[in-house]
């Protein structure tokens, strides 16, 4: 059975950011609001030891589809919005979202509002109406009156909301998401589907991130992972995340 | 805390809500049956050239409806295998950025100054060019054509247009680049040691041993994801060390960080280059040999200059003498604060690794009080290891076939005839600006603001500018304010209202760079040169021209109304379609005829040569770029442009300019370095040599030394406006989103008893100002440090806290006071030569 997943080289990937960006614009995900990222890539940040040996790793992270999901467990909704995908991907249907959060609270790499608790990232974002996530398309005041353009100008000049919307078509989601239901990375399936790699694996520009089917030996994937030591997120929560790393973001031992 | 939908929902959930019949409908699904099949929808990739930073990568866009949704690397491209850093994406937050002008504005108070309401209006675009032409033409009549300044900031090679035929054709001497902003003290090095006035381009695929010094190449610096690409497999097949008092994403994967005192950058130099010497590991083939093979380099011992037969090299003894021969690890340990022993390791790893090496030179090391002279100094090591032009080591560009500017001598009248010189005071004895061996040839951008308050050598009294904000852009930046202050008349033409833009007459909407213009670029990365255009991916949002070709033609044609059709008749008689031999039939017309006329040459007088065959423009345009062949190894050994053409180690090539420079003004060359703030004397002049650090302000007085450094996301200055930059700007090692922190280490925060997240006052010599600190070990003690980018008081809704008032954080280049490499006409800037004091408030 397929088992999608990625692996993301630590020794190649710089943390330059391209990924999230590159998400970002291929899935119309909203800006930062009301304690939700809407970052479907993101990255930890982790500084240790003291100068001249301090690091600082910039940890890309997304949704890990795991094989033993909380967060599908977590679904109240019959069928499940938030559901396992035949070929492993951790899909979520909007249509079926009633929107109660469970998945976005019991999903270990997830928190229900970032402003709190010190959560440096949250894999499922809460897309509850009104909350403002596209504010900077619809607001109405120009700074200079008559002279600038304002939010809600744009959108109607560009016809779209956002105004770089990259339209696409997906069974399960929107290429942006309605009102009150929860979103997430879900592996570009809509990619995926036409035989295209996700948006953050072909934007990287170090070449880090790998896509392909685990259970499948002879993918570079499943290479990579048996040729490496490799690592997962929060392993103990026991979650089988499919998004491992390999190699080191640092290299340096010493000053 | 947040109240959750689901704690209403519980109930419903608990019974297992069935979605389907409860939930609202989901919007395309609801006109698309759930069975819909997948995938992208309609749209095409259109080849343009990403401007984010001075990469300039070929990019494809991806339009959807005539809307730019995503952003790649041209597949073409040679250069960066259809990848773009983050910045590429980036631009699509630009182009749709809600706080872009969209008409022409007139400025109705008259009263300037910053956090002054210039109580815009809009004005149409006849209007307001109606406006600038009468008082072009007022200039003109008055015998004050001269007192007319052209500040161009952001181009393409379009630049011309404006920059060159424009200024000169009317008459004035001042058109006025950005570039010694940020740059030229990085291209004096390689002038005056091997005759490239230019950037290197770094063969990192063959690199076995690469030196990276003052700058992080994965975040800037000329060929950003070619470097993303690559770095690691330098790591994999040999060493990389990186040179930098704070530890960015370089010196995170390097296997030697070299976290070197501020301004020291000379001292270690020197150090490598006498450990490289002593120990006998210089490149045989380039540099040579000594006659009777015995190594005479022995530490503080002077060499016979007869004893040493060089090859492709000059001077080496006369360094070694004058220079080198005391520059011990040891004595280097105590200048740089590195550890002997690291000093030593890294000069034997480059040794052993020579020539397929590279020591990368960036704005850190030289954009320094004295830098040109750090510049050379690190620069040589090049020369020494043989790596110039060499496998993995630094190189030229290859042949890019395209036109030069037509002649304009035809088109110049009596006015225009006659010289002036230029506001930014190039060419006087205090700035030598030596570009290309010539005395005052090259710019002095934040000068000119002096020479602007001054009135030397004599007042301005319009200016119009192009996507330049030197209120923002230039140390001292409060000069800048003072001078926009004081000009009568100021032109800004721009896509947002950035500070600059606060202080002008009139505002002129412009095309977005890479989405909404026709423009074109060089460049070179990974051994291939090319020429990539930009062209309008989409029809502009808003009532936009482009600045560089169809805001000049409009001007022209006012002029000529005016009856001064000189301009005009350049513009239509020089640039012709190089298909159909036709003038331009309007100003949206010309920009595109003007690309087409300078890239003419790769699909018709050099179709195929030295690079891809392209077949005509339609190819062109479609394809959007040409790469050449790689680069020859070795092209330019025995043949360099210098005045031994050899790479000089004593640099003959300096000491011709300095001493012409000193000449025109009736002088010595030690006057001159004394005038401009050189400690050398005598032959040292003509050598790379180590010069103590200058520093603004009294370190009794300012302890700390203030480093600025750049971010990843910042698309010069511009990409502050955009909610992922700022969402994303921790990407910047220690950096925190959405804010603007002050980076300082522990042990010095304990000092002065700041905590992470306290608020302190930070005072140079040019003020003071409240900031956020950061405790972030990754930098020096003693080195206080804080990404460029931030502290905006205008620009949009993002950018600054309140628009027009208050800045979202401070802008370094307001805590770092004018001063200049004076040599290269450079502005010192992230070298660190502020010297800062610091209280918690
Ligand atoms: S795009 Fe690639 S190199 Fe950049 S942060 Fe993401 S994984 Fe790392
Ligand atoms: S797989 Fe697609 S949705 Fe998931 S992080 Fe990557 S780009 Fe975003
Ligand atoms: S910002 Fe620079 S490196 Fe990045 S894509 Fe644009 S031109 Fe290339």
């Amino acid at each position: 059975m397929t088992q999608y997943g990625m692996i993301i080289d630590l020794d190649k990937c710089v943390g330059c950011g391209a990924c999230a960006l590159g998400c970002k614009t291929e899935n119309n995900t909203g800006d930062r609001a009301g304690g939700q990222t809407f970052n479907w890539a993101d990255f930890m940040v982790t500084e240790e030891g003291r100068f001249p040996r301090a690091t600082t790793t910039t940890l890309p992270v997304l949704c890990n589809h795991c094989s033993n999901a909380k967060c599908v467990e977590a679904c109240p909704v019959e069928p499940k919005a938030m559901f396992k995908t035949a070929d492993g991907i951790t899909m979520h249907n909007d249509e079926r979202c009633i929107g109660c959060q469970s998945c976005q609270e019991a999903c270990p790499y997830s928190v229900l509002d970032i402003s709190e608790g010190g959560a440096q990232y949250s894999v499922i974002s809460f897309n509850e109406d009104g909350i403002g996530n596209f504010s900077r398309f619809e607001s109405k005041t120009a700074v200079i009156a008559g002279g600038t353009s304002t939010g809600e100008e744009l959108t109607r000049l560009t016809d779209a909301k956002p105004a770089h919307r990259t339209e696409y078509r997906h069974p399960d989601y929107d290429n942006v998401r309605r009102p009150d239901v929860t979103e997430k990375c879900i592996f570009c399936a809509h990619r995926v589907a036409e035989g295209k790699l996700p948006r953050c694996v072909v934007v990287c520009p170090a070449e880090a991130r790998v896509f392909g089917d685990l259970s499948d030996a002879n993918s570079e994937a499943a290479r990579l992972l048996k040729a490496n030591k490799s690592f997962r997120l929060n392993e103990k929560a026991g979650t089988q995340p499919n998004v491992h790393y390999i190699g080191s973001f640092v290299t340096r031992k010493n000053g | 805390m947040r109240l959750r939908r689901r704690d209403f929902l519980k109930t419903a959930a608990a019974v297992g809500a069935t979605a389907l019949t409860t939930g609202p409908r989901l919007n395309a699904l609801a006109a698309a049956p759930i069975t819909a099949s997948s995938g992208e929808s309609k749209g095409r990739w259109v080849a343009t050239t990403c401007q984010g930073c001075t990469t300039w990568c070929p990019l494809e866009v991806f339009v959807q409806d005539g809307r730019a949704v995503k952003v790649r690397g041209n597949r073409h491209s040679k250069q960066n295998d259809g990848v773009c850093c983050p910045r590429g994406h980036l631009g699509l937050a630009q182009v749709y950025d809600p706080d872009r002008v969209k008409v022409p504005l007139k400025r109705t108070n008259p009263v300037k100054g910053r956090g002054v309401d210039p109580k815009f209006v809009p004005i149409t675009w006849d209007v307001a060019l109606d406006t600038i032409a009468d008082r072009m033409m007022d200039l003109r009549r008055n015998g004050e054509a001269h007192k007319y300044l052209l500040m161009r900031g952001r181009y393409t090679y379009n630049r011309d247009v404006i920059y060159d035929a424009m200024t000169k054709i009317f008459g004035s001497p001042n058109n006025i680049s950005h570039s010694a902003i940020c740059a030229e003290a990085e291209k004096f090095g390689p002038y005056y040691t091997e005759g490239l006035w230019d950037y290197r381009d770094y063969d990192m695929d063959k690199c076995k041993y690469l030196l990276v010094w003052g700058c992080d190449p994965v975040s800037s610096n000329r060929m950003v994801p070619s470097a993303i690409k690559r770095l690691s497999g330098i790591v994999k097949r040999g060493t990389l060390a990186v040179v930098d008092p704070k530890s960015q994403t370089s010196a995170l994967k390097a296997q030697e960080w070299l976290p070197i005192k501020p301004g020291e950058d000379g001292a270690l130099a020197g150090a490598i280059a006498h450990e490289i010497l002593v120990n006998g590991k210089w490149n045989r083939e380039f540099v040579g040999e000594f006659v009777d093979r015995k190594n005479l380099f022995v530490p503080g011992k002077v060499v016979d200059e007869a004893a040493f037969a060089e090859v492709h090299t000059s001077g080496l003894v006369k360094w070694w003498n004058l220079e080198l021969k005391d520059r011990t690890a040891k004595w280097a340990s105590k200048r740089t604060g590195l550890d002997a022993g690291q000093i030593k390791r890294v000069a034997k790893g480059l040794g052993e690794a020579a020539p397929n090496v590279a020591v990368w030179l960036g704005p850190g090391a030289c954009m320094q009080v004295r830098g040109g002279y750090a510049s050379m100094a690190i620069h040589a090591l090049n020369g020494l290891l043989g790596a110039v032009d060499n496998e993995g080591g630094t190189l030229d560009k290859a042949h890019i076939p395209v036109l030069k500017m037509p002649k304009l001598d035809a088109y110049l009248d009596d006015v225009a005839k006659v010289k002036h010189k230029k506001i930014d005071q190039r060419g006087t004895k205090e700035f030598p600006a030596l570009a290309k061996g010539k005395p005052g040839g090259g710019v002095v951008t934040n000068n000119a603001a002096r020479g602007m308050l001054d009135a030397d050598p004599y007042d301005i009294k319009m200016a119009i500018g192009y996507m330049n904000n030197f209120t923002f852009s230039c140390t001292g930046a409060q000069r800048w304010e003072e001078a926009m202050t004081k000009l009568p008349f100021y032109v800004h033409l721009t896509t947002n209202a950035s500070e600059m833009t606060m202080f002008a007459d009139i505002v002129l909407p412009c095309a977005m760079t890479t989405f909404e213009k026709w423009g074109w670029v060089k460049g070179k990365q990974n051994r291939y040169a090319y020429a990539s255009l930009l062209q309008p991916v989409i029809d502009p949002v808003f009532d936009v021209r482009t600045e560089e070709t169809e805001i000049p033609w409009l001007i022209a044609e006012k002029l000529a109304e005016r009856g001064f059709t000189n301009l005009l008749d350049f513009y239509r008689n020089e640039y012709k379609d190089s298909d159909t031999g036709a003038s331009a039939k309007d100003a949206k017309d010309f920009a595109r005829v003007v690309t087409k006329y300078y890239l003419s040459p790769i699909w018709t007088t050099e179709k195929g040569k030295g690079g891809d065959l392209v077949g005509d423009w339609d190819e062109m345009v479609a394809r959007g770029m040409w790469n050449s062949d790689p680069y020859p190894y070795k092209k330019r050994w025995g043949k360099f442009k210098t005045e031994t053409s050899k790479f000089e180690f004593y640099s003959a090539t300096l000491k011709k300019a300095l001493t012409a420079h000193a000449g025109k003004h009736k002088t010595t060359v030690d006057d001159v370095l004394e005038t401009c703030k050189y400690t050398a004397r005598g032959q040292l002049a003509f050598i790379p040599h180590y010069e103590e650090p200058f520093r603004s302000g009294d370190p009794k007085e300012f302890p700390l030394v203030f480093v600025d450094h750049k971010s990843r996301l910042n698309r010069e200055g511009r990409s502050a406006n955009t909610t992922w930059f700022q969402e994303f700007k921790k990407v910047d090692p220690g950096d925190v989103s959405w804010d603007d922190v002050l980076k300082i280490n522990p042990l010095d925060a304990k000092k002065y008893g700041i905590g992470d997240g306290d608020m302190v006052r930070v005072t140079s010599t040019t003020g003071s100002f409240e900031l956020k600190v950061r405790l972030w070990e990754g930098v020096r003690p003693g080195v206080v440090t804080k990404c460029y980018g931030q502290g905006h008081w205008a620009y949009g809704a993002v950018a600054a806290t309140e628009f027009g008032k208050i800045p979202r954080g401070i802008n370094n280049n307001e805590i770092m006071p004018a001063e200049y490499d004076r040599l290269s006409g450079s502005t010192a800037r992230n070298g660190g030569f502020t010297g800062i004091k610091l209280e918690k408030i």
